[in-house]
């Protein structure tokens, strides 16, 4: 993350009002809170993965927020353009996914059921698969695995 | 010997032997045996057989835990990539904000330094061109301040 500290105060709230310089470009902001930022994750590293790994390597060269800001601009603006689709084509069950996380303790294996039917909705529409790299070979993902150990406590 | 019984029950008011003699004898068909030995019943399986009982339940229960372990580190594995897939995004709309602070900050300080002479706005304190994280100063105005 930045380097930057949000200049809060214990006593009272206080937001900086003044606008950016116009010299920057506005750009929508995402705009989402944990959960659905959570439950499209996999989807954003697929999807804007050039973007993402651009703006990490920028950064990566100087740490300064001024300095990466096109590149910072392009990760949002995918990020954005990606959340429209899947509120397009698979609205249903993206939210049914998100609300379970923001329910479970933002835990995927609580939420299993509705990951999959937003998985393979996603998959079927938009052709994104979910890979978490560093998977052991030859065994099925985690969030594709029957009958696992850990499991709901609650119903 | 016939004289001398005849003077002993002379003597005697009582005849010495007046029923037969009997001697004491097993009860026809002889004594039922006897249980000497001790009668315990079936107490279930052999100490043996619930030793390896428990350790196979254990050795079950050791495994289920060791694949627990490697699942749980598959979730472990899950989340943090979930994580890694967002810094880039969560860090570019930070890095707007701290841009835009930074900016009003540095406008501030122009405007209230613009009487001194030769001063610098937003001159490092060190003596090169690294970046280095600003100290957060906020300047509260006063309808805002509580």
């Amino acid at each position: 993350m930045t380097a930057t500290r949000d200049p809060v105060f214990t006593s009272t709230k206080f937001v900086d009002p003044t606008p950016a310089p116009k010299s920057v470009p506005p750009v929508e902001e995402i705009g989402l809170t944990s959960a659905p930022l959570k439950s499209a994750s996999f989807f954003i590293g697929q999807y804007c993965k050039d973007y993402n790994a651009d703006f990490m390597l920028c950064k990566n060269e100087n740490n300064d927020p001024e300095h990466c800001l096109k590149e910072g601009r392009k990760v949002t603006r995918c990020a954005l353009d990606l959340i429209k689709k899947l509120r397009e084509n698979c609205d249903a069950e993206f939210e049914k996914h998100w609300k379970c996380l923001d329910v479970k303790n933002q835990d995927y294996y609580q939420c299993r059921k509705e990951e999959r039917q937003f998985n393979s909705c996603v998959f079927e529409k938009l052709g994104l698969q979910k890979n978490i790299p560093g998977s052991p070979e030859g065994q099925p993902q985690i969030n594709e695995k029957r009958n696992p150990i850990m499991k709901p406590h609650q119903k | 010997m016939a004289n001398n019984l005849e003077l002993l029950q002379s003597f005697s008011h009582q005849p010495l032997m007046s029923t037969p003699a009997t001697q004491d004898l097993p009860p026809p068909g002889g004594y039922s045996e006897v249980k000497y030995r001790r009668y315990l019943p079936k107490r279930g399986p052999s100490g043996l057989v619930i030793f390896a009982g428990i350790t196979a339940v254990c050795a079950f229960g050791f495994y289920r835990v060791a694949q627990g372990n490697l699942e749980r580190r598959e979730l472990k594995r899950e989340n943090l990539w979930s994580r890694i897939h967002l810094i880039p995004l969560l860090t570019a709309e930070s890095d707007r904000d701290a841009f835009r602070r930074q900016q009003a900050a540095l406008n501030r300080e122009a405007e209230i330094m613009k009487d001194v002479k030769d001063w610098k706005v937003g001159e490092s304190v060190y003596n090169n061109t690294k970046y280095y994280t600003r100290p957060s100063v906020v300047v509260v105005p006063e309808d805002a301040r509580q």
